[in-house]
């Protein structure tokens, strides 16, 4: 046996760029998909911010061992907005890490739209699209792909399950 | 496995003729309706020039694949690992998202460190796809960035080395010029003495040390190792696990004299051997369930040279409202199943927050204690 080919089976060596290499700040991992584009000239209110203290998040992993023991798909995130009651499920990606912003930026619609009402984002968006839809006069009616009865079931894009349990708090 | 019921069935056939396969391993409508749903993603993304047709019948193929059992990340050909996408293929286990949330909670406290040396080196024993050192780097580089991070994956598998060799490429390709980490992949044999007579096949992971000159000295040690008992393997894996992954990465070698549970915990006693050996400050072991856990601790605490071990859950990062919240002397923080033990002593206690047990200033030891009463173990010497 070549001793080299006997190396490189052994000891991958992959290093990364010198120590020296400039300190850029990193990109957001991965752009949100379902940001909507095209709507920078729209006067808009900050993001509502959430307090990590303000919510209590939850895995629905179901029960069982765990571990290696068996291989899990699910990568649904569930969070509860304690002052409110207000609760938001998101299971859109395989990714539990992108689930967990994509819930998180929900659940702050959510709760601008109780608090701002009709000057929400969500508000001034939906209605800014539906000027637009209009104007263009063009009717696209799409099928719902009839996914909606299922629990578990995130639809697409900004169609995700988002129930409002009562005021709890 | 109890039968799905024909009203299920019913009902997810109404909705798309590809879901009632799909509940066999799925179990429920919901889990079959998003992965029916990431399987046509897929297939819009590696078929998207093809026909319709064709794209049809790949769909096809792969619901049929999946309904034979077959893990969605094997189709798939990925995984989320936190938000590291990691490259799957059969013959190397999948990642698990349980213990990625132990190796982002282990990064964060240290990447919250006041003093770390001047290069952070991780081992991580039995890396598989190499996600541990992967998920680490990402996590840990983004609060350190004056920190270099240099870590080792040693498997005995050479498609994992191979397959981790290719993860690390990609991940590195797409952060290109911004990283100051640098992962290396070694195959070795973990379990096999140093000392003992070498098989030629596999060198042992001290020869391979030497044999590379990589580092003998390592600051952390990581391991998932395989710790499934041949008797919890039939009875607790399911079928998907059984069938697809290999069996070398779930179950330990058998030994001479050793009993079901001696063998699942047969790697142990090994790490924590090169833990001592490489002088690792904190090590982070992954287990089956809180009765491993507590094995594993006693075997570190018999070893004297920890100053603190303690428990995790599933979820370490969350409040432990779960009994029991210590056993023998060992906390258990969490939420979820026994997840992995953390040991540490010397400096490793200062990187992870915890209070050393040298430490003689009695008013600074109380007042760390009483600052973070969950992250300071029950246990030291
Ligand atoms: C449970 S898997 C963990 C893989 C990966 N770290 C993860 O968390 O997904 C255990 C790994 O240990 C490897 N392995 C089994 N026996 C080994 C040995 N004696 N020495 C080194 N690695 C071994 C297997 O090939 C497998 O990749």
């Amino acid at each position: 046996m070549s001793g080299l080919h006997h190396a490189r089976a052994q000891l991958l060596r992959l290093a990364g760029l010198r120590p020296y290499a400039p300190v850029v700040p990193r990109p957001h991992a991965r752009p949100l998909t379902c940001t909507p584009v095209r709507l920078a000239n729209l006067n808009l209110p900050p993001r509502r911010t959430i307090l990590d203290s303000e919510i209590e998040e939850n895995f629905l992993k179901g029960s069982g061992p765990g571990g290696q023991k068996i291989n899990k798909t699910s990568s649904a995130v569930q969070l509860k907005h304690l002052p409110t009651g207000i609760v938001v499920k998101c299971q859109e990606t395989r990714s539990r890490s992108q689930n967990r912003k994509i819930a998180r930026r929900l659940l702050g619609e959510r709760l601008e739209v109780l608090e701002l009402g009709d000057e929400s984002r969500v508000m001034i968006k939906g209605r800014e699209e539906r000027r637009r839809k209009a104007s263009a006069d063009k009717k696209k009616r799409r099928k719902y792909r009839g996914l909606e009865g299922g629990k578990g079931d995130e639809g697409e894009g900004e169609k995700q399950e988002v129930d409002s349990e009562g005021k709890e708090a | 496995m109890p039968r799905i019921p024909t009203s299920l069935l019913r009902q997810a056939r109404k909705l798309d003729a590809l879901l009632p396969p799909l509940l066999a391993p799925c179990r429920d409508l919901g889990a079959a309706q998003n992965e029916l749903r990431w399987l046509r993603e897929h297939v819009d993304k590696v078929a998207s020039t093809r026909g319709h047709r064709e794209q049809d019948t790949l769909l096809r193929n792969f619901v049929q694949q999946r309904a034979s059992g077959k893990p969605l990340q094997y189709i798939l050909g990925t995984e989320y690992f936190g938000p590291v996408e990691i490259r799957c293929r059969p013959g190397v286990l999948i990642p698990r998202q349980d213990t990625a949330a132990s190796v982002t909670h282990v990064a964060q406290l240290i990447g919250r460190a006041q003093s770390l040396p001047s290069e952070l080196r991780v081992l991580d024993l039995c890396t598989g796809t190499g996600c541990i050192p992967l998920l680490f780097d990402d996590v840990f580089t983004s609060t350190r960035r004056d920190v270099p991070l240099r870590c080792l994956g040693v498997d005995i598998s050479e498609k994992a080395i191979e397959l981790a060799g290719h993860n690390v490429m990609r991940v590195q390709r797409e952060k290109k010029d911004t990283t100051t980490s640098t992962i290396e992949l070694v195959r070795a044999d973990v379990l096999v003495d140093p000392f003992a007579e070498q098989a030629i096949d596999v060198p042992s992971l001290k020869a391979a040390l030497n044999m590379y000159r990589l580092p003998p000295f390592w600051d952390m040690l990581i391991s998932n190792p395989p710790y499934v008992s041949p008797s919890a393997y039939w009875k607790t894996t399911t079928s998907s696990v059984r069938h697809f992954e290999p069996r070398i990465a779930l179950v330990p070698p058998a030994g001479k004299g050793q009993d079901d549970t001696q063998q699942g915990d047969a790697f142990y006693q090994r790490l924590i051997t090169v833990a001592r050996d490489v002088e690792a400050r904190v090590v982070l072991l992954e287990v089956a369930d809180v009765d491993q856990a507590v094995r594993v601790a006693r075997m570190a605490k018999d070893m004297q040279m920890f100053d603190g071990i303690e428990i995790w859950r599933d979820e370490p990062d969350q409040c432990s409202d779960q009994e029991p919240t210590e056993q023998d002397g060992f906390a258990i923080v969490g939420r979820g199943n026994g997840r992995s033990v953390l040991c540490w002593r010397e400096r490793g206690g200062l990187w992870l927050g915890k209070t050393p047990a040298w430490e003689s200033d009695a008013d600074r030891l109380s007042e760390t204690y009483r600052s973070m009463p969950r992250l300071t173990s029950k246990y030291s010497f």
